[in-house]
């Protein structure tokens, strides 16, 4: 990191012309975080309190007498139904994301290993389907689903998630594969191994760092899907988070149980957010090796 | 590459994947492309029924007054957005390799929108930061003595969505100019320096022609982002599709699904596959533009 400088010390005259740097990102990083702090606070107030201009000094005098409303949260999570999205999302998010990693894989292994004809084929088309608008594909899916009989179906929905990652996930984990070196291999087949036993007994395992990255963004993905969801899940039973939330901010309109809101904001950022939290710099490192190979 | 035959399992485990590819990608693709040369009404109705249209369902798109609304707010989030976006990302970056400190943290900050659902980003943007009275837009230009500005009004709406959507695509943008910079030797950098060349200097001569491939990328991807722009949109008009905000995804989703309101009163899904073609084919072309520019006298880094 600091191998311009030569000294492990402050160097006064770097930092000075560093200084509008320091001013833009300290601006950037503040806004960053009234703007999550707010909805936080705002989460454990009353609606007349949220609108006031006293909003924080009613947050720390709630804080200190340990009068925070709590109570947003339950009926957040009861009354707006968003425990119902969040448990769908839960388990729309896990199933999908185990299963893309258990088709990727084989795939991301042998096209990053083997030569064969149409390779090269397969992989443009992957790379296709990774910047094609879902306006191209929504249509025809949806008349085969109605047409089938599977609207509001929780599997339709994980059916979706699964195919709508597997690109994706394909090209990010043949990056991994390629690093592997073939000697595991070449030992596993001298000891007399199959191939396909060697992939799921010595390769898989070998490329858990990678397959590990490559979840977290699905998870992330998955769970902030919109567009997929509000056309296939129209029904509150099996509404996910973002669609959910976005009714309920519909409804509230007309209901004005803003802290409550606010509560369901909190509550379908916090997992992807307490995720990044623990986990960024691995995010970080996933977003630049995904997309220079997209 | 290990160059043994073993065709069983290269099928049996390319398979799966492409069976659903086959499925959710190529046959969809092709369809959505038939269906717009096709007078459709409703998604689910049968191939039979279709009728051929030409390019009618193009025709009747370049005639409809929520068409051009929605392609002229497509147009203007796509290259007003796009430098802005861009440019700022590209700053950014630029900063956080320039040997600053707390690098790491202000990264992750920066990139920290993309992992929180547009939903909840939306709505902290529109209750809180455009809000009239409190919001912190508005505090802080009072505070500055200036006067209190209507951000959801009919003639801010549409950049307010705009500033609130690039918000979070920065970071996105950002990381992705930090990896390119960083694999940029720092033997040029330290050459230039001897040379006596300022950090303006600097980033005109060497990092800016050593990033166009990045640049590219960068070009392509946020086209697909923003060719998918739809979210936001509902965010900003929840009720009924707007002039201000609606935008391509936007108005097919109220052609084919027609949800919310008595904005349009037919359905066509014909059309809407022809927005759907006409999406696809401003990113083919972005993608062919960007490649044919940079491909031109391209450092291999």
């Amino acid at each position: 990191m600091a191998k311009a400088s030569k000294f492990r010390g402050i160097n006064v005259r770097k930092e000075v012309r560093l200084l509008p740097g320091y001013l833009l990102c300290a601006v950037w990083i503040v806004f960053t975080f009234i703007l999550v702090a707010w909805v936080v606070c705002a989460s454990f107030l009353s609606s007349n309190e949220i609108f006031s201009d006293s909003m924080m000094s009613s947050f720390f005098t709630r804080l200190t007498t340990f009068t925070l409303k709590f109570d947003n949260y339950a009926k957040a999570w009861g009354t707006h139904n968003v425990g119902v999205y969040f448990l769908n999302s839960l388990v729309y998010t896990v199933s999908s994301c185990t299963a893309i990693v258990l088709i990727s894989a084989p795939a991301a292994y042998v096209l990053s290993r083997f030569v064969f004809r149409g390779n090269a084929f397969i992989q443009s088309l992957l790379s296709v389907a990774m910047g094609v608008p879902a306006i191209m594909i929504i249509m025809p899916l949806f008349g085969i689903v109605t047409a089938l009989h599977l609207m509001n179906q929780p599997s339709t929905i994980i059916f979706l998630y699964i195919a709508m990652n597997i690109p994706f996930t394909t090209f990010f984990l043949m990056a991994f594969f390629k690093n592997l070196s073939p000697t595991y291999e070449e030992a596993a087949a001298i000891d007399g191994c199959s191939p396909i036993r060697t992939f799921w007994r010595i390769m898989f395992p070998l490329a858990q760092p990678g397959i590990i990255t490559v979840s977290i963004f699905n998870f992330i993905t998955v769970w902030n899907e919109y567009f997929l969801s509000l056309v296939f899940a129209n029904k509150s039973q099996v509404r996910p988070v973002a669609v959910g939330l976005y009714n309920m901010i519909q409804s509230m309109r007309y209901t004005g149980d803003w802290g409550g809101m606010f509560a369901s904001v909190v509550i379908v950022f916090a997992p992807t957010f307490l995720l990044y939290i623990f986990l960024s710099e691995r995010i970080i490192a996933g977003v630049t090796g995904g997309a220079i190979k997209g | 590459m290990v160059k043994r035959k073993n065709t069983r399992m290269i099928v049996l485990f390319l398979a799966p994947a492409m069976l659903f590819y086959a499925m959710v990608f190529l046959y969809p693709i092709l369809r959505t492309t038939v269906m717009s040369f096709f007078k459709v009404e409703t998604v689910s109705q049968k191939v039979g029924d279709w009728k051929f249209s030409g390019l009618g369902n193009y025709f009747k798109l370049f005639t409809a007054n929520m068409f051009h609304a929605s392609m002229f707010n497509f147009i203007k989030i796509l290259l007003v957005g796009g430098v802005v976006v861009l440019a700022l990302a590209l700053l950014f970056a630029v900063i956080l390799t320039s040997g600053i400190r707390g690098k790491r943290f202000a990264r992750s900050v920066i990139y920290l929108p993309n992992v929180i659902s547009a939903v909840a980003m939306g709505t902290m943007w529109l209750n809180y930061v455009y809000n009239i009275d409190y919001g912190i837009f508005n505090n802080t230009f009072t505070m500055f003595g200036g006067a209190p500005v209507l951000w959801t009004g009919p003639g801010t709406l549409f950049w307010s969505m705009l500033i609130a959507y690039s918000f979070g695509m920065v970071g996105y943008h950002m990381l992705i100019f930090i990896s390119g910079i960083e694999r940029i030797g720092t033997e040029y950098f330290e050459a230039a320096k001897i040379e006596g060349a300022n950090v303006f200097q600097q980033f005109w001569n060497i990092t800016l022609p050593l990033l166009k491939g990045v640049m590219r990328s960068n070009v392509v991807i946020w086209t697909v982002s923003v060719t998918g722009f739809f979210v936001w949109g509902q965010l900003f008009s929840p009720v009924s599709l707007s002039f201000d905000t609606v935008t391509p995804v936007n108005y097919m989703y109220e052609l084919v699904f027609g949800a919310s309101s008595s904005a349009i009163t037919e359905r066509d899904a014909g059309m809407g596959a022809a927005i759907g073609v006409l999406m696809a084919a401003v990113v083919v072309v972005v993608a062919a533009l960007s490649t044919l520019i940079t491909r031109r006298d391209d450092v291999e880094l």
